[in-house]
């Protein structure tokens, strides 16, 4: 059993996989109980990370557990999406007139992602807000990475259809 | 490259994801398209807002019970008892987390006891109190039970006590007395028992062994994957102690 500590390879990413099961499950309690279930899952099977990458591995045991959480008996399969605020920070290099709009925008973005089927709304979170290669998402998702091209693809085009319902994109973004 | 082509390729070429040439070649078309142009600039725009979105932090309680969880199963570990307990962990979880919360019938109680055994094996749930010393491990069982367990530790006869639990089986609060033979976790379950019986029954379920007994008005459970001779060695040094 000498192998990595769960402390060293896998509690660094502990925020990236809070952050990702909040994107799956929509909602903050469901998101505790899958991050923590999730973990569990990743200290019995820390042997199968071997030497390999532990983002796309973590993400992947959270993607798992959430999708066997989901068909269990007695729990639900989708809550409905609740729209919690939060601090959107808005950058202290623009002017305060660009920092409302700024704000203004990133709260339309967050409420789109948020509204866009989950097969779209993972793989746009794993690239734009986890930062991942889509080699990285195709582990993690267990995708071809062709998939992935067309799945960040038509989500992103969903998005900017459903925000430019709302105003003029170019006057949007 | 034609508009067509590019469009397959916007959103690998923003996200820099393109091969050399073919990133070169959109490049190029780019350059030269002005609704092209258009659609990058509106895509670099939406992935510029998707990255100012904030990240969700980890509740610090949730960070801290992952922390404790890891250290614990760690030491656990460390003990030798986890290697071997984690593949009947995970064959079992579904059905521990069904364990009938009632008194089971008769025919049942084997099952219960064996899903109290696997549950316990699980990171969390094998030791509340980590001691080798019965004297430790018995008053800690004051005030968690309306009953007093008989503790004894068999490290002489070669099961040495490593702790205790209160543990629900079948419907009932029980205390849940563990020992250790090499890497085997034997649980003995004890609770308050109305009747007694003559001798020791045996069962076997999915591979566990479990031997049942009664003594001073309490029902005794030796549960574990030991061998069974092992197993009634055990048995018997604790009922003679
Ligand atoms: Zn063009």
């Amino acid at each position: 059993m000498a192998g990595r500590r769960f402390e060293d390879a896998v509690m660094p990413h502990l925020d990236a996989a809070f952050n990702y099961a909040r994107w799956l499950t929509r909602n903050d309690v469901d998101a505790e109980d899958l991050v923590q279930e999730a973990c569990m899952r990743a200290m019995r099977f820390l042997a199968s990370l071997r030497d390999g990458n532990p983002r796309p591995w973590l993400f992947a045991i959270v993607r798992n557990t959430w999708y066997s959480r989901q068909s269990r008996p007695g729990m639900a399969v989708e809550h409905p999406m609740d729209m919690q605020s939060r601090d959107d920070r808005p950058d202290d290099a623009l002017d305060p007139e660009q920092q409302l709009a700024q704000q203004d925008t990133v709260a339309r973005v967050r409420r789109a992602l948020e509204a866009l089927p989950a097969e779209f709304r993972e793989a746009v979170v794993l690239r734009d807000i986890e930062g991942l290669s889509y080699k990285e998402i195709a582990e993690a998702l267990r995708v071809p990475i062709g998939t992935v091209m067309s799945r960040i693809s038509r989500g992103r085009e969903r998005l900017l259809e459903t925000l430019s319902v709302q105003s003029a994109p170019e006057v949007m973004l | 490259m034609t508009c067509a082509c590019l469009d397959r390729d916007l959103d690998a070429y923003v996200d820099g994801e393109l091969p050399a040439e073919a990133d070169a070649a959109a490049r190029t078309h780019l350059d030269g398209c002005a609704s092209c142009a258009a659609r990058l600039r509106q895509r670099q725009a939406l992935k510029r807002a998707l990255q100012a979105i904030p990240y969700f932090e980890t509740p610090p309680g949730v960070r801290a019970t992952i922390a404790l969880r890891a250290s614990r199963m760690r030491s656990l570990r460390r003990l030798g008892l986890i290697a071997a307990a984690a593949v009947v962990v995970l064959a079992a979880a579904r059905t521990v987390t069904f364990l009938p919360l009632r008194p089971a019938p008769a025919s049942d109680a084997a099952q219960a006891l064996v899903d109290g055994h696997v549950r316990s094996l699980m990171a969390d749930h094998l030791l509340d109190v980590r001691s080798t010393d019965q004297h430790t491990v018995k008053p800690w069982f004051i005030g968690k039970l309306d009953f007093s367990p008989p503790v004894t530790d068999l490290a002489g006869q070669g099961y040495p006590l490593v702790g205790g639990r209160v543990d629900y089986v079948a419907g009932q609060l029980v205390a849940a007395l563990v020992y250790q033979r090499r890497q085997h976790v034997i649980n003995v379950f004890v609770a308050p028992s109305g009747t007694a019986t003559a001798g020791v029954a045996a069962r076997s379920v999915r591979g566990f062994h479990v031997r049942r007994w009664t003594a001073g008005g309490m029902w005794f459970s030796a549960v574990s994957d030991l061998n069974e001779a092992e197993l009634d060695a055990f048995v018997s040094a604790l009922r003679s102690s």
